[in-house]
């Protein structure tokens, strides 16, 4: 028997009182009974956080009362951290979240991941963010027109920022520049504020980010936004054309949804889709999605896990073709 | 002048009792969280924002300026007290603020301390506050090679910190390097250094390491032995009073500029600022042994260019939306969700509430000096306390801090790990700054240099093109070659005054 010398003993006591006090506690009957876990795969404070944050109370408003939903950040390796845990969470209606595309799809196209497409019960979706391709307001070009003759004329000497390799910025440009026949370089940047500033400081000719990002800019005059990748024009940009409208069959944006783990029960996902459905066209939660500028696009549960996989297959057929990650 | 007459009519509504009691809490809190290791600005201000969607806007943001200004100064008192730098850019603090503290300074390490970081606080919010539009052009105008060079700047002050064993600071700067490699190449989306692991792939987090270096080896070392070089502090040299405060005015000067100029380029935050700051403080002084040994210019130089990036890194936030750093992204979100949209606009849509918030940068800046000038009493304290109670104490709030951050178990051993590490490091006598930096500085560095080639299709010239790479490639020749020169010239002058000079 070794005697804890009183020191290390008061060591112990102290560290273990510590923890005890910052454990959580829990509570333990027709759902929802306890309160719900909404995981965010993105960093708290970052655009998906505060869309989630701002929705949640509506959901929580027409899921009944008393009902209360938790917001869980699990930020990490571009959503696949958090899409993994909600895979993986039992599907008992208490834990859902959001799923961005195109990551929840491209990830597993791109690298070996623990979840798939099916894994996921579709809820409903939120948002759906065109893309978007802008320019400086100095920018000799003025039209995708003007794009694609300048990169015409300059083969791979026109270069486009994204967001990062393989995500709905990147991908579109690679759809566009097959249809198009151009060839145009590619510098990939850290995030929509990265590409913001190459664009505006002239480092880049072309910078693209989805419509949210690039609409304060367009009307302030900073930069011009040549065209947005909607089936139609988002209504906080009517005079932006489409690309279809010029022309060019480039749909393409970044959708934010309720997802939960595959096995949902139906009742349960039928009640959530309602909520959520209700939640969406609350005209306060539409007027602050309004402020937030975050283009409100609703799709029903089949709707949503149609297109999802829609999406799928397209992204699959251009990885098959042409893998955006060498290696 | 329009902007002077919305900063008028922002006064009334900042000086309100809802406001100002919202920026005493958010000061007293940011200096708390700074404290805190393993507790960051960019967290407490993340965690605030759903608790802010009830209140009226200006009381949401001018706690979140208070947060925001009391953080940067709450790091230091870790950093001069303990040696664990409560925030990543109270790591030049540690420089000179722990030695002063073991000479039994600590008092009046933390009386310059604060002073240093109201004032820096404070120039930096006056910026904000004039010459917003202005400066926010600048931050548009660094291209990816200015970045690159920026970043070598950077890399080339750790060099300064190898003094004493060139060896054994190269390895921890390489070991930093490589950590710094860690997770997924922005380039080419190539997984590198990740063994297959989901947690491993967006990197390693700055706060895990600094969190694991630093505050974890004094915990255990408090813990298993009574830390020999802690003693003294408890017989504390009261008498600062004869301090000339005048010799440090230079200091601010110098290391204001410099922390607003690293606030107004995206990407160059805080530790940046404070460390470009001490080493040129460093470099100015004739001086030169002093640092690194408790010069309370390292301290101030420090600690004041480190506040001095606050309230700059908001100007290309709310003039261009372009958050220069994660709390600055952060900021951005709340004022998103107050329904008040960054850029221009702002500037004339909400100018009341955009200027009300400038203003509390300023007041907050002040808040800050008067709550610390209570508290720098009973954060003295904190030395009495004994090693059994303040061990287990540093490593449950390092726990708690670093859970929280992402919600993630994997960081928490991470950061359990980088203690060991850490702790051998300490014993084989192997600096740990330069790893940080490098962590810090190393993929910064990588990711311009590449950006920048594949933007010129491979051309290398394309890194010598424009002023502001040549101003800092001088810089970096001034730096690295300095130390050279000088020896050079002490030799020529031959060996009779030689060793008065180095």
């Amino acid at each position: 028997m070794k005697i804890i010398k009183p020191r290390v003993g008061m060591f112990l006591k102290t560290l273990s009182l510590t923890m005890l006090c910052s454990a959580s506690i829990s509570a333990m009957a027709d759902y929802p009974e306890r309160p719900i876990k909404m995981i965010v795969a993105y960093g708290a404070g970052g655009g998906t956080d505060i869309a989630a944050r701002t929705l949640a109370p509506y959901i929580e408003k027409y899921m009944g009362e008393n009902v209360s939903i938790v917001i869980e950040n699990k930020p990490g390796a571009g959503g696949e951290i958090g899409f993994t845990q909600l895979a993986n969470s039992s599907p008992d209606g208490y834990t859902i979240g959001f799923v961005n595309t195109p990551n929840l799809i491209t990830i597993p196209i791109q690298r070996k991941a623990r979840y798939s497409l099916a894994d996921f019960t579709p809820i409903g979706n939120v948002v759906d963010d065109p893309g978007a391709f802008s320019v400086s307001i100095n920018s000799p070009i003025k039209s995708l027109g003007d794009l694609v003759s300048y990169a015409n004329k300059n083969p791979g000497k026109l270069t486009y920022g994204t967001t990062g390799i393989g995500g709905d910025d990147h991908l579109a440009a690679l759809a566009f520049e097959k249809q198009t026949n151009i060839k145009m370089k590619h510098i990939p940047f850290k995030g929509s504020a990265d590409v913001r500033t190459a664009a505006l400081g002239e480092h880049i000719d072309l910078a693209n980010m989805n419509m949210s990002e690039a609409i304060a800019d367009g009307q302030e005059g900073n930069l011009l936004i040549l065209g947005q990748m909607g089936e139609s024009r988002w209504s906080e940009a009517p005079n932006v054309p489409t690309f279809m409208e010029q022309g060019y069959d480039v749909v393409s944006g970044s959708m934010r949804g309720l997802a939960a783990p595959a096995g949902l029960p139906s009742d349960i996902q039928k009640r959530l889709e309602k909520a959520l459905e209700q939640a969406v066209s609350d005209p306060e939660f539409v007027a602050k999605a309004k402020e937030q500028n975050l283009p409100l696009s609703y799709m029903n549960s089949n709707d949503f896990g149609a297109t999802l996989q829609r999406l799928h297959d397209t992204y699959n057929a251009i990885w098959t073709a042409e893998p955006w990650i060498k290696g | 002048m329009e902007s002077f007459t919305h900063i008028y009519d922002a006064f009334f509504i900042v000086f309100t009792i809802p406001v100002m009691i919202s920026m005493i809490i958010g000061t007293a809190v940011g200096i708390a969280i700074g404290a805190l290791p393993g507790l960051s600005a960019t967290m407490g201000i993340a965690v605030l924002i759903p608790l802010t969607f009830t209140m009226e806007p200006l009381v949401a943001l001018g706690m979140i300026a208070g947060i925001y200004n009391g953080a940067m100064y709450g790091g230091s008192i870790p950093a001069i007290l303990l040696r664990i730098p409560g925030t990543p850019a109270g790591i030049a603090t540690v420089f000179d603020g722990y030695p002063m503290a073991q000479q039994g300074k600590a008092k009046l390490a933390l009386r310059i301390s604060l002073t240093s970081s109201s004032i820096g606080s404070a120039v930096s919010a006056l910026a904000l506050l004039l010459l917003a539009p202005p400066l926010a052009k600048v931050a548009l105008q660094f291209s990816p090679a200015n970045y690159f060079w920026l970043s070598a700047f950077g890399l080339t002050s750790i060099a300064v910190l190898l003094s004493k064993n060139p060896i054994k600071g190269l390895i921890a700067a390489c070991l930093g390097l490589l950590i710094g490699m860690v997770g997924i190449d922005t380039m080419t989306g190539a997984e590198r250094f990740s063994f297959d692991s989901l947690d491993l792939l967006s990197g390693i987090n700055i706060i895990v390491l600094l969190t694991g270096l630093y505050a974890i080896p004094p915990a255990i070392e408090l813990a298993f032995s009574s830390m020999k070089n802690i003693k003294p502090i408890a017989q504390q040299n009261e008498k600062d009073d004869d301090f000339r405060w005048s010799k440090l005015i230079p200091v601010w000067f110098k290391s204001s500029i410099i922390g607003v100029i690293a606030g107004i380029i995206p990407a160059v935050g805080g530790n940046i600022a404070a460390l470009l700051a001490w080493n040129e403080q460093r470099r100015s002084d004739p001086d030169k042994d002093k640092y690194g040994k408790g010069a309370p210019e390292g301290v101030a130089a420090a600690e004041c260019a480190n506040n001095a990036d606050t309230a700059a890194t908001l100007i290309p936030a709310l003039t261009l939306g372009i958050p220069g750093s994660a709390v600055a992204a952060v900021i951005l979100g709340a004022l998103l969700v107050h329904g008040l949209l960054p850029g221009p606009q702002l500037f004339r849509e909400n100018a009341e509430i955009t200027y009300g918030f400038m203003i509390t940068m300023l007041v907050t800046s002040g808040l800050m000096y008067i709550l610390g000038r209570f508290g720098s009493r009973a954060f003295i304290h904190i030395l009495k306390l004994p090693a059994s109670l303040l061990a287990p104490m540093i490593i449950s709030l390092s726990v708690l801090g670093i859970y929280a951050l992402h919600n993630s178990f994997f960081e928490v051993w991470l950061m359990l790990c980088f203690g060991v590490l850490g702790l051998v490091m300490e014993r084989l006598e192997i600096p740990t700054a330069p790893t940080v930096l490098a962590v810090i500085l190393g993929p910064m560095a990588e990711e311009s240099l590449r950006r920048s080639i594949l933007m010129s299709d491979g051309q290398y010239d394309v890194l010598f093109e424009g002023g502001i790479s040549w101003i800092l490639i001088g810089l970096i020749a001034m730096t690295s070659l300095t130390p050279v020169i000088k020896k050079m010239l002490v030799r020529f002058r031959g060996s009779r005054d030689g060793a008065t000079i180095k």
